[in-house]
């Protein structure tokens, strides 16, 4: 979805904005800390605390002599880079069947409530440095699920009642970022939309000519956000040349997958691209996207959707190959941006991964326990190598606010109300236990 | 007369008329010549100074430094605004200013906000329908004090965007065939009905919900596999009208999605459920998809659902156009001009249509048929008047007074906006094309029509009572599951919500019923002892059980449970008897037929008992709440308007009966658990909120916004009535405010924050107590009793229905009312009070009013 950060926010200013049901949040960015890109990876059904935490270990402490189960063993090189966090909870997020919009937003979801507010990941699209593209999600399901519905939006939104969509359809998402670079079919249809977006932002600013004073400022705003979507496609063209140096090659994957693995796999080079060339600093993987079905026959595994959440993850062979999956995506994620040098170290260095549940620790859970991995420091941000065990009474949102602290807004809540708090959160601030 | 001699006189008479207006006459709207220090700051030294200069500064306010109008001191002057316009300063007992110095006080802040803000996002506060209340209601329905002289109105030529549900709508008349007005049943959704909301409470569009015959999976499987697209369009709404043209445009991101929906919408036009699933789900028999469909979990999946074969949806130019191979000139602009039509509701002009036509060209030319075809038309969804509606009387000739009439197309479609949300009909459309929508008799004769036509459906007059009434935001109040467990209804997973969604669809229905019977609709609302009911409305509509009722109650279950279980008992003991005795029958004569038929028979059968008992046990644990003595509601069979399943088991229903609330307990819609429920918040009533409405919806007031350095918060205190906890509004600092608003809301204590009656709260006797002040009408100011005795007074005052006419009027024309509009408010009163209270009346007597006619091309525009 071509989402215009600039635009949108005058866009929203100049329409009536809703009396916020949640406390807005202070654009404080104070330049704190440098932190560039961050990535959230929700794996849905469930995140079991037994598939990640090193057995054994009960109290917070160093991951340095642990060895990490099976599950994410393919993280076991990455170790120092990893903290684990278990005890946090997200009993308000309503999250028995998926908490949907509440996973990311900290507030009440389930299935068919609408966001009531925006969620952490395109806040953070906000305040980190400004990209064309400033987040971008993606969403891995089944192979039905994928092409008859390449967007949905379950996870993400940008405010009260406007969720963001996800992207499935990995040609789809080719023919936006790299139209400009590609080749054949993908091309063809690039300027096709092309012209066509063209020609109606023409014959859009043609019917404003009409209009005057509040009128034509509003309308003008309506032809000024096509401005920007075509303005974006050319921007996107002016760099083509070094876009060339990281867009993937499109292989029989995208176009005759067998597996809905084959997507998932190239719509995360295509995630990482955008990351690696600088085009977004906010990516959101919903693995499931957010709902309580999807697919991995890719891997071997026959069973799909609903039952998937009612097996017992811990040393289950399904599992174990779903977040097996996941923790070679995580691992591809930290590889590939730690090939490109930024400052005086790499691109993963000034990187956070958050890697989570939409469904808590399991489904039909209460909400009572939501287990978070961690993955770098987010430019010295966060203690890394270990495991934290909290007392379960912190909520999501303060990870949240964490984070965004990290990223130099000075907040103490996010998302939540004082009212809230009083039920749901023991303290308030950032979760010092995680910080550096 | 020559040209000189001519632009000579009417320079005169234009310096004569401004000498004459700056001296004497108002004309609300004029510009005025006044500035800081020989105007503003002679009233504010006149007529405030007194109380707020640097030695007297009462309420920490000291004015004698304010400078003229800038961006510091803009948040001072608009505070000042507030409180002159709505007359709370000076106070009561002080001397006040002269009617028009302070109106024209008023302007002049107005104003100069507006300039000081013109490039910060602008001042819009005066154009807020929270703020309509700001005009004095006396000089909109009393006599004008000499010295104001009004102008012949009009509204401002705009273009208006459509509403979220206007777009749903219209986009859901391409893809679904709804059922036509069946005058037997006609509490059934229709065409031409607003797209309900989901079990959830989502705007949302569904695909081929028509002709699903099977899916897979109880609930969530449903809704998941079933194609929908959520409503693109924004609204920002927590209360009241929220749809003036000059508060919304579509931005960059909406523009993106509604452009990738179109395509879905144009695809599903051409191929029906084909666009969605493989052709075998398409089929009158499952069993045949069975044998192919494949193994696997498939709940959730698109592939589990399976569609009938009959085609329901509407057959259209886009299907033709993908169904015969190739492309032709006539099919692809039939195509276009059909498409055009159906989301803009006109044909296009030749240049549109050749415009669309080319774009439709040129994909195909680029990406071929199958793609481009889809692609090119889905730019039609993007027009400017497929979003927006124009008033714009770029053709027309002013009279004397700058106005121009609103005419054919324009006139017509907003005409037809003023109560439908689809494209007009046969009869409108005719009249438009024949150009015979040009006066006002035209407008009289076809909105009589369009009123007088059941079938003709009328969403815009519903959602005027949702605005008004704000009873269907109660879905959506996140309520704490223990506090909400306190007032007796069920907490089960998502069921007190379900239950709101239904109350709102119940309740739309029950002024559906009041407005057909158009009597005293004001009157009928606000004392209507109806209810239009589901199952749960027995808990919702019941009274809370105080502790002794409840002890009693649980006593009385547990002797019915006790009775009923030995009653069970003996039953099952007989059988098993009868039982052990065929089998020592059959063990004696092992090859008895009829003994080992009656043993199996009386085995089936004691099986059959204990799971009945079992069944029973449960119903009568679900069923017997203790907490709530039930309503009992009965009733005639009536329908509401729900929308198709979106959920797999528990969707909406709509069926209803209709029932007569439990006596002495309710008192019209402002009692209903959809009302109450919707001014709550997640733990107790909401008091203020409730006393705001009753304050600025039917007594006309103002409440000046909360100041910014207000923390507004109740203390938490759970053994404290809300009533105790709002102490804290009594402050002085507070109390101005709310003493208008908290004495109107508290009466409504006598109701739980689910709405349920109650007598006690805390264990103790709860206070209904509340008082009407600074109505405006002494018949109306004093103490009452509790919520029932306060609408029942203020049904019986002509002020309630006065006000009800102003918020009409704001939601018809799209805007504030000004001085100006008063004979249009004069007018639309006595149409609804001389006809007995006609709704009906009101209406035509709006749509033919100079304000709904006439509009006026920004000044300095041209």
């Amino acid at each position: 979805m071509l989402i215009n950060r600039r635009k949108m926010l005058q866009g929203m200013a100049a329409a009536a904005v809703a009396t916020p049901l949640l406390p807005s949040l202070v654009q404080a960015a104070t330049g704190k800390g440098k932190p560039k890109r961050i990535i959230f990876f929700l794996q849905n059904q469930g995140f079991d605390p037994k598939t990640c935490i090193p057995a054994g270990m009960t109290n917070s402490g160093s991951l340095a002599k642990a060895k990490l189960p099976e599950p994410i063993e393919a993280l076991e090189p990455y170790k120092e880079r990893l903290h684990i966090i278990n005890g946090l909870h997200g009993m308000h997020t309503s999250p028995s069947h998926s908490a949907f919009f509440g996973a990311l937003g900290g507030y009440r979801g389930s299935d068919g409530v609408p966001p009531s507010g925006p969620t952490i990941d395109y806040e953070l699209s906000r305040v980190l440095p400004e990209t064309l593209l400033p987040h971008l999600c993606i969403g891995m399901d089944s192979t039905e699920n994928m092409t008859t519905k390449p967007t949905v939006a379950n996870l993400s939104a940008s405010g009260a009642g406007q969720p963001i969509f996800m992207h499935s359809n990995p040609n789809h998402l080719y023919q936006m970022l790299y139209g400009g670079i590609s080749q054949g079919e993908i091309r063809k249809q690039h300027e096709a939309r092309s012209s066509m977006f063209d020609r109606i932002e023409q014959l859009a600013a043609i019917k404003g000519g009409a209009l005057h004073g509040v009128n034509k400022q509003r309308y003008g705003q309506y032809v000024q956000g096509f401005n920007d979507i075509n303005g974006l496609r050319e921007r996107l063209g002016k760099v083509a040349g070094h876009l060339r140096k990281f867009a993937p090659k499109v292989d029989e994957r995208y176009t005759k997958p067998e597996f809905e693995t084959d997507w998932h796999d190239v719509l995360l080079d295509l995630g990482i691209s955008a990351l690696k060339s600088g085009i977004t600093s906010v990516l959101t993987i919903g693995s499931g996207r957010g709902e309580i079905f999807g697919a991995w026959k890719g891997l071997g595994v026959e069973q799909q959707g609903h039952n998937l959440g009612h097996i017992k993850q811990p040393n289950n062979p399904i599992w174990i190959k779903i977040r097996q999956y996941n923790s070679r995506m995580l691992v591809k994620l930290m590889q590939e941006l730690d090939s490109v040098p930024e400052g005086s170290g790499t691109m993963m260095d000034n990187t956070l991964i958050v890697y989570t549940s939409n469904n808590a620790d399991y489904q039909h859970t209460s909400g009572k326990n939501w287990p978070v991995m961690l993955l770098g420091n987010y430019d010295g941000a966060f203690k890394t190598g270990c495991f934290t065990q909290l007392d379960g009474k912190r909520p999501i949102n303060a990870l949240y606010t964490s984070i965004l602290r990290a990223s130099g807004v000075e907040v103490d809540r996010f998302n939540m109300s004082e009212k809230m708090a009083a039920r749901f959160d023991s303290s308030t601030g950032p979760l010092k236990e995680v910080l550096a | 007369m020559n040209k000189l001699t001519l632009t000579l006189g009417v320079a005169v008479f234009a310096v004569l008329g401004t000498a004459a207006q700056a001296a004497d006459i108002y004309t609300p709207g004029e510009p005025f010549r006044g500035d800081f220090k020989n105007f503003a700051r002679v009233f504010l030294k006149t007529h405030c100074f007194d109380c707020h200069d640097n030695d007297t500064t009462k309420g920490d306010l000291s004015l004698e430094d304010l400078g003229p109008v800038d961006e510091t001191s803009a948040a001072v002057w608009k505070s000042i605004w507030a409180q002159v316009t709505l007359q709370e300063m000076p106070p009561k007992k002080k001397s006040q200013p002269d009617i028009i110095d302070r109106l024209r006080f008023s302007d002049w802040i107005v104003r100069e906000l507006q300039r000081v803000m013109k490039d910060k996002g602008g001042f819009h506060a005066h154009l807020d329908p929270k703020k309509g209340n700001y005009v004095a209601h006396d000089l909109l329905f009393g006599p004008l004090p000499k010295g104001i002289r009004l102008a012949p109105t009009s509204s401002p030529a705009r273009i208006w965007r459509l509403t979220p549900q206007e777009h749903i709508t219209r986009l859901n008349e391409l893809i679904n065939t709804e059922p036509q007005y069946d005058p037997l049943k006609p509490g059934l959704r229709t065409r031409g009905d607003v797209v309900p909301t989901n079990h959830g409470g989502e705007l949302k569009l569904y695909f081929g919900t028509d002709r699903i015959i099977r899916w897979e999976g109880g609930t969530v499987a449903y809704a998941t596999a079933v194609k929908s697209v959520p409503v693109v369009l924004s609204s920002a709404r927590k209360h009241g009208l929220e749809n003036y043209p000059d508060f919304y445009t579509v931005n960059s991101s909406e523009a993106t999605q509604i452009l990738g929906k179109a395509e879905d919408i144009l695809r599903y036009m051409a191929y029906g459920p084909l666009s969605l699933a493989n052709p075998e789900q398409i089929t009158d028999d499952p069993k045949t998809y069975d044998k192919v469909k494949p193994s696997g979990d498939l709940r959730g999946l698109p592939i589990a659902i399976v569609y009938s074969t009959k085609i329901a949806r509407p057959m259209t130019p886009i299907h033709d156009l993908m169904k015969e191979p190739g492309v032709t000139n006539e099919r692809l602009r039939t195509a276009v001009n059909f498409l055009f039509e159906e989301l803009t509701f006109r044909p296009p002009t030749t240049e549109e249509s050749n415009d669309y036509l080319q774009i439709v060209k040129d994909s195909i030319d680029k990406v071929g048929k199958e793609k481009g075809v889809f692609m090119g038309l889905s730019a039609v969804s993007l027009d400017r008047d497929a979003l927006f509606r124009p008033e714009l009387v770029e053709s027309g000739r002013p009279d004397q007074h700058g106005r121009v009439m609103l005419q054919d197309w324009e006139l017509g479609l907003a005409v037809n906006h003023a109560l439908s949300y689809i494209k007009p009909d046969e009869q409108l459309r005719k009249v438009i094309v024949e150009g015979r929508m040009r006066t006002r008799k035209d407008v009289e004769r076809e909105v009589t029509r369009m009123l007088a036509d059941d079938s003709i459906r009328k969403p815009r007059v519903l959602r005027f009572f949702r605005d008004f009434f704000d009873y269907d935001l109660g879905g959506y109040i996140c309520k704490d599951a223990k506090a909400l467990g306190e007032t007796g209804v069920s907490t089960r997973g998502t069921s007190h919500y379900r239950a709101m969604f239904d109350a709102t669809a119940s309740t739309d229905r029950l002024i559906e019923l009041i407005v057909q019977k158009d009597k005293d609709v004001l009157k009928e609302l606000l004392t209507t002892q109806q209810i239009v009911a589901t199952r749960n409305d027995n808990t919702y509509f019941g009274r809370k059980n105080s502790p002794e009722e409840r002890k009693a109650a649980l006593a009385v279950k547990r002797k019915a449970d006790a009775e009923q279980a030995k009653k069970d008992a003996a039953e099952v003991e007989a059988l098993e008897k009868e039982v052990a005795q065929l089998e020592a029958m059959l063990k004696a004569e092992p090859k008895n037929n009829r003994t080992k038929k009656s043993l199996n028979h009386k085995t089936k059968s004691l099986t059959a008992l204990k799971k009945r008992i079992a069944n029973g046990k449960k119903r009568r644990r679900d069923n017997t709440n203790v907490n709530v003595t039930s309503a009992n509601l009965a009733g005639p069979k009536i329908h509401a308007r729900v929308s198709r399943r979106s959920f797999g088991n528990g969707s909406m229903n709509p069926n209803r009966i209709l029932a007569t609330a439990p006596k002495g307990q309710r008192m019209g819609i402002l009692t209903h658990p959809s009302w109450l429920v919707s001014h709550s918040d997640a733990m107790d009533n909401h008091a203020i909120l409730r006393g705001r409405w009753i304050r600025e919806k039917l007594l006309g007031g103002g409440i000046p916004d909360v100041p910014i350095t207000v923390d507004a918060m109740l203390p938490d205190e759970p053994q404290n009535t809300l009533r105790e906890r709002m102490r804290v509004t009594k402050k002085t600092y507070c109390w101005t405010c709310h003493r208008k608003m908290d004495p109107l809301g508290l009466p409504f204590e006598m109701y739980n924050h689910a709405g349920l009656y109650r007598k006690t709260e805390l264990n103790k006797p709860v206070d209904t107590t509340g008082e009407i002040i600074d109505s405006g009408d002494p018949a109306l100011d004093g103490k009452v009793a509790n919520a029932i005795e306060m609408i029942e007074r203020l049904a019986e005052s002509k002020k309630p229905e006065q006000v009800f006419v102003r918020y009409a009027f704001r939601f018809w024309m799209g805007r504030n009312e000004t001085l100006n509009d008063a004979p249009v408010l004069q007018d639309a009163y006595h149409a609804y009070r001389n006809n007995g209270g006609s709704i009906k009346s009101l209406l035509i007597s709006l749509v033919t009013s100079d304000a709904f006619l006439y509009r006026k091309a920004e000044r300095g525009a041209k």
